[in-house]
């Protein structure tokens, strides 16, 4: 019944503070949200994902050949 | 091992923002790129020194910047310092008084240096704490407090807006006011 309870606890200090500089009161810091947030949310190149499969396989290789560095 | 398949899929989540702030750095896309990249690979073969349950973003992002620092050393660049850039004195002209494009923003923060400028990134943008910004540039949480006061205060000057809530019309009539002292 009370599956919400975390959500609800949400502790004031977390929330916006007034005072805070860069808070979304300063243009500023409305900018760069923004311009942040347009970086973030730009699509990621296949590589990074192709190369963490490759290092997680290397390292398969590695463990099962027990392998020395080199 | 000390993640295995959970920390390579905390690792992909850390990607979109390992590129942000990485091209909020290097200002360049394939600079960038080259950047995250070298930084996965790091923090790939230094897994087992990351502590579970610890901030992995917090943890790549120092791994990336201190890739950073070194890649300019390597190129000899000068890390410039704050004081440093006093002397070059910006060109950016607002489009409008009181609603800045995105591009000026863009332009203003490019002239910031370094310090200033990873500063109000990992602060205002990352969402991270000032103990946490300064862990990641491996100095005092008062000089990050100093370094995103210096860059707010020097944004503030480049794009013309006056202190924090003073948007719109109120902006505007501030801006009159305050050119009159010229």
């Amino acid at each position: 019944m009370k599956s919400m309870k975390m959500a609800a606890e949400i502790s004031p200090n977390k929330a916006v503070n007034k005072t805070d500089p860069l808070g979304v009161h300063s243009e500023i810091g409305r900018k760069l949200k923004q311009y942040y947030d347009d970086l973030t949310s730009e699509e990621v190149p296949d590589r990074f994902a192709e190369l963490l499969k490759q290092l997680e396989e290397q390292e398969t290789t590695i463990d099962s050949t027990a392998g020395k560095g080199g | 091992m000390a993640g295995g398949p959970t920390f390579k899929v905390e690792l992909l989540g850390a990607i979109p923002s390992l590129r942000a702030f990485a091209m909020s750095l290097a200002q360049n896309a394939d600079k960038a790129d080259d950047l995250v990249q070298e930084t996965l690979v790091k923090a790939w073969d230094k897994q087992a020194s990351f502590q579970a349950g610890t901030n992995l973003k917090a943890w790549v992002f120092t791994i990336l910047r201190n890739e950073f620092y070194s890649q300019m050393r390597k190129r000899g660049r000068e890390v410039q310092d704050s004081d440093g850039l006093m002397t070059a004195r910006l060109a950016v002209h607002p489009s409008q008084v009181g609603s800045m494009d995105l591009n000026d923003f863009k332009a203003a923060l490019e002239t910031l240096p370094e310090d200033q400028r990873e500063a109000i990134i990992l602060i205002g943008a990352s969402g991270f704490s000032y103990e946490e910004a300064a862990e990641i540039c491996g100095c005092a949480v008062g000089t990050i407090k100093s370094r995103v006061s210096r860059a707010r205060s020097r944004l503030q000057e480049i794009l013309k807006v006056s202190g924090e809530g003073d948007y719109g019309p109120d902006a505007i009539s501030a801006q009159v006011m305050g050119s009159n002292a010229a």
